[in-house]
């Protein structure tokens, strides 16, 4: 096609006010006309909805437009949306270009409205520039493998796993500790309904566990992802288990044998102890024990040996060593949970120098039948029941000192505390808020409850937890100090136990996790869906996605919806049977490559490799991400990446510089 | 003509000021402030009043009179709003309005700012011998008050902690010269 021949239509969106607010977008349209080749510039309310659409399809047909410049918001956005509009007209998709004039114009300079507008110009010349350059690419089709990645083995973990598997595909799932389980099988009871968390996870745990279409790799971690959608492949390392779990029965003779007791920081919060051999709770899925290296006697001393000596079936040994599982799989699901924020970072608060300052985890503890005090709410020297506790709210959360976000399940379970505490004690309970969030289902019904069971609320954020007395009524106590916003007094409430509702935070490794797997972490360190809204589980990266609190904080109900989410989002692939990748690739001319290979290690996706017959290098299509590196690299120029190749970018560069001011045809048009 | 509103006023008038806005009212400020029993409103309670455009309640107030500048408030709060600044700037609004109920709040801070002004630091000796005797000169010849006021000296004398040499800090043309600038500020009309 000669550049006479090409057809540019331009259209420029309103975005209601969103652009129109602040940039004069029929200027914008009608200076268009002064950009070469442009035959037909329009403005329109919305250009995604089905009308802006049309007007797309309508005016290809009638103007035999050749190509189409939208000029609205990010490409994340609405790209999908217009180039497929563009095919619907019979043109190829790569045919069409899109300026961002809302959060690069009107949303960044909403006081300047003659610059935004200008600017939004320059950006439609720009495009039109490029888009006379765009050539006609087809999209690639790869297989989908069936088989998924789950990582985490929380309760989002799990349902996942439990959907794809029963939807006949298999599932790895990996989980770091010994057991799948996560911080739900440390629960005693579940707001609203007060059901028993065990008693509702561990037969999922079971199922996850004994599904044939589910592979258990626990006390594992995945150390590299490469690959793409439909076609990843994983590298996990399990971590040497020391017992080998074909022999062992789970009969527990190695652990009551083992002479090393640890304080058990990670299931029991540090209120427990495990032997250096254990099983985290009893429920664990699966039921084998592992050997913590860092404590069993053997590997300090080279003595002991009491559990291989005990073991009925020979299962333990002492040499096993890390194995590297390498994993072929089409989709991932990234479900890697929270981590509890760490009170000592609030000085002010005493835990860590109060004994009776807990967290809530560890009241968690104390209240589970199973737990260190078989359920009894005493005080840390196991003995005292208080008569009075204070529950702290926002420990961490809603801070700008530590975390402005608001955990969202601390309300909630600060209640369940306030009832257990009231069911099983006679004491006075004091919960200290800013604001009570109870908003699904059934929680202000429980807020009511515990209203009624009679337990206090005062209204302020608690500014220091002392055990200086001013009053004899003090002695002994801790005194929560706070203002009662709602009386506008400060208040000295001595209590015997405080329990901080600590908050939810992105776990410590968050992003170094996001970046094996290709996915952001906003500002809050939580995982980045791909739409706030309306695509909530996926990621910017094909092919993995996210569920439960590692996306940012959310109770269990919500955790376990998004597990379902996600591996519906997984079917719906596998069931596509092949994807299309897009063809945005670097392709090599053969005929100049001087085989130097600089690429070939440049490669961040090792999607080059070295054809020693021909003596160049050559790209893996499947692979290549379109990433831009390797054309950048050679240093004989003979890379191109499909829709970057270096005419196009300077053309877009041209567009950029003309100027806008300039009302005359840039280069001559044909006009309709 | 000044369309600013009074807490636009003190939002400008204070560095950091803008963040007045987001406060939550949680109350860490007044529940962690050594002074706010005898506040008649906490901080959070003037924040409110603010927002609410009360003018006359927050300057007649004796909350910024009873601040310490201790800035345990402004450490704790959780929105980070500068809350021992906005003291220091309603302080000011309330002198300049000639409007607050604590007279011997603001006889007090002048002979101490004198002695800053003049040596680069507070001598604790010479401002309890100059307010007393400017402005309080009946506690002299009131033998309980008198006694007290002797043994509270003579404590803090044990303690080393009443001089009773004034002493000058290096350099103090620079902070003279920090301090004219300061009272330049503070005379622009954002106090008027």
């Amino acid at each position: 096609m000669s550049e006479n021949e090409k057809r540019v239509g331009v259209y420029v969106c309103h975005c209601g006010h969103n652009i129109a607010g602040t940039v004069d977008v029929e200027h914008v349209a009608e200076w268009a006309y002064n950009l070469p080749n442009v035959i037909i510039s329009r403005d329109n309310k919305f250009m995604c909805a089905s009308t802006g659409q049309e007007q797309i399809e309508e005016d290809v047909k009638e103007f035999n437009l050749t190509h189409v410049v939208v000029a609205s918001c990010s490409p994340h956005m609405h790209e999908k949306t217009f180039r497929n509009a563009v095919e619907r007209s019979g043109l190829n998709p790569y045919l069409f270009e899109m300026a961002n004039i809302r959060e690069h114009a009107s949303w960044v300079h909403p006081d300047d409205q003659d610059g935004a507008t200008s600017k939004a110009k320059a950006l439609v010349s720009a495009a039109v520039h490029r888009v006379l350059h765009h050539e006609e690419l087809t999209p690639m089709q790869v297989e989908i493998r069936p088989e998924v990645l789950i990582v985490g083995g929380g309760v989002a973990g799990i349902q996942a796993a439990l959907e794809v598997a029963e939807a006949g595909h298999h599932v790895y799932l990996v989980e770091r500790e010994p057991s799948i389980g996560g911080h739900m099988a440390q629960l005693d009871k579940t707001f609203p309904t007060l059901d028993c968390s065990a008693c509702i996870l561990t037969p999922k745990m079971f199922d996850a566990g004994s599904h044939p279409n589910i592979t258990l790799l626990t006390y594992a971690e995945v150390e590299q992802v490469d690959g793409y959608v439909g076609n990843f492949t994983v590298r996990v390392r399990k971590k040497a288990k020391m017992v080998h779990e074909d022999l062992c029965t789970g009969c527990g003779t190695c652990w009551e044998k083992c002479p090393k007791k640890v304080i058990d920081t990670v299931f029991e919060s540090g209120l427990g102890y495990r032997k250096a051999i254990y099983r985290p709770f009893p429920q664990a899925v699966p039921k084998y024990p592992v050997i913590d290296v860092e404590t069993c006697i053997y590997y300090d001393t080279g003595k002991c040996r009491a559990c291989e000596k005990f073991c009925p079936t020979d299962a333990i040994d002492f040499e096993m060593q890390d194995e590297i599982v390498n994993l072929e799989v089409g989709n991932i699901i990234v479900a890697t949970g929270y981590d509890l924020f760490d009170p000592r970072r609030i000085p002010q608060y005493g835990y860590g120098r109060h004994e009776n300052v807990f967290t809530s985890m560890e009241f968690e503890r104390l209240v589970n039948a199973a737990g260190p005090s078989d359920g009894r709410v005493v005080l840390r020297d196991g003995e005292t029941t208080p008569q009075s506790v204070a529950i702290i709210h926002c420990v961490g959360s809603r801070d700008k000192n530590y975390n402005g976000h608001c955990s969202a399940i601390c309300c909630m379970y600060s209640l369940k505390f306030a009832h257990l505490v009231k069911e099983r004690t006679e004491a006075e309970v004091y919960n200290f808020y800013i604001d009570m969030r109870t908003i699904a289902k059934g929680y202000e019904e429980f807020y009511d409850r515990v209203l009624e069971e009679g337990a206090h609320f005062i209204r302020g954020k608690v500014s220091e937890i002392t055990d200086a007395t001013h009053a004899s009524e003090e002695e002994g106590k801790l005194v929560v100090v706070a203002e009662d916003t709602l009386i506008g007094k400060q208040r000295r409430v001595p209590v015997d136990m405080v329990i901080l509702a600590v908050a939810m935070e992105p776990r410590a490794d968050a992003e170094e996790v996001a970046h094996r797997f290709g996915i952001g972490c906003g500002d809050t360190g939580f995982f980045t869906e791909r739409h706030p809204k309306l695509d909530p589980v996926a990621t910017v990266t094909e092919g993995v996605y996210i569920a439960g609190a590692c996306q940012g904080p959310k109770d269990i109900p919500d955790a376990v919806a998004q597990g379902s989410a996600a591996a519906a989002r997984v079917l719906s692939v596998i069931s596509q049977r092949e994807v299309a990748l897009e063809p945005v690739r670097a392709t090599i001319d053969e005929e100049h490559c001087s085989g130097c290979r600089i690429c070939n290690t440049m490669c961040p996706y090792h999607a080059i490799d070295f054809i020693e017959a021909d003596s160049v290098s050559r790209v893996n299509p499947a692979l290549c991400k379109g990433c831009g590196t390797c054309v950048a690299a050679c240093p004989s120029q003979v890379i191109s990446g499909a829709h970057f190749t270096f005419d196009q970018l300077i053309a877009e560069i041209d567009g950029i510089m003309v100027d806008v001011n300039i009302d005359e045809p840039l280069v001559a048009a044909e006009m309709v | 003509m000044n369309t600013q509103t009074f807490f636009d006023r003190v939002v400008e008038a204070t560095p950091g000021g803008e963040r007045l806005s987001r406060c939550l009212q949680c109350g860490s400020c007044g529940g962690s402030c050594p002074s706010g029993a005898d506040m008649d409103h906490t901080p959070r309670g003037i924040f409110a009043l603010l927002d609410g455009g009360f003018e006359e309640d927050v300057l007649s107030s004796n909350t910024p009179w009873y601040c310490v500048s201790c800035y345990a408030c402004t450490t704790r709060c959780p929105q980070q709003i500068p809350i021992t600044d906005i003291m220091y700037t309603l302080k000011q609004m309330a002198i300049h309005r000639g409007h607050y109920e604590h007279p011997h709040a603001a006889k007090f801070s002048e002979p101490f700012i004198g002695f800053v002004e003049q040596r680069g630091r507070s001598f604790e000796a010479g401002l309890a011998t100059r307010y007393h005797l400017f402005h309080r000169p009946r506690d002299f010849f009131q033998p309980m008050q008198f006694f007290k006021m002797g043994m509270m000296g003579a404590n803090m004398m044990r303690h080393n902690r009443l001089p009773l040499r004034p002493k000058t800090i290096r350099e103090l043309d620079e902070l003279q010269a920090i301090l004219n600038e300061a009272k330049a500020i503070a005379d622009q009309e954002v106090y008027a």
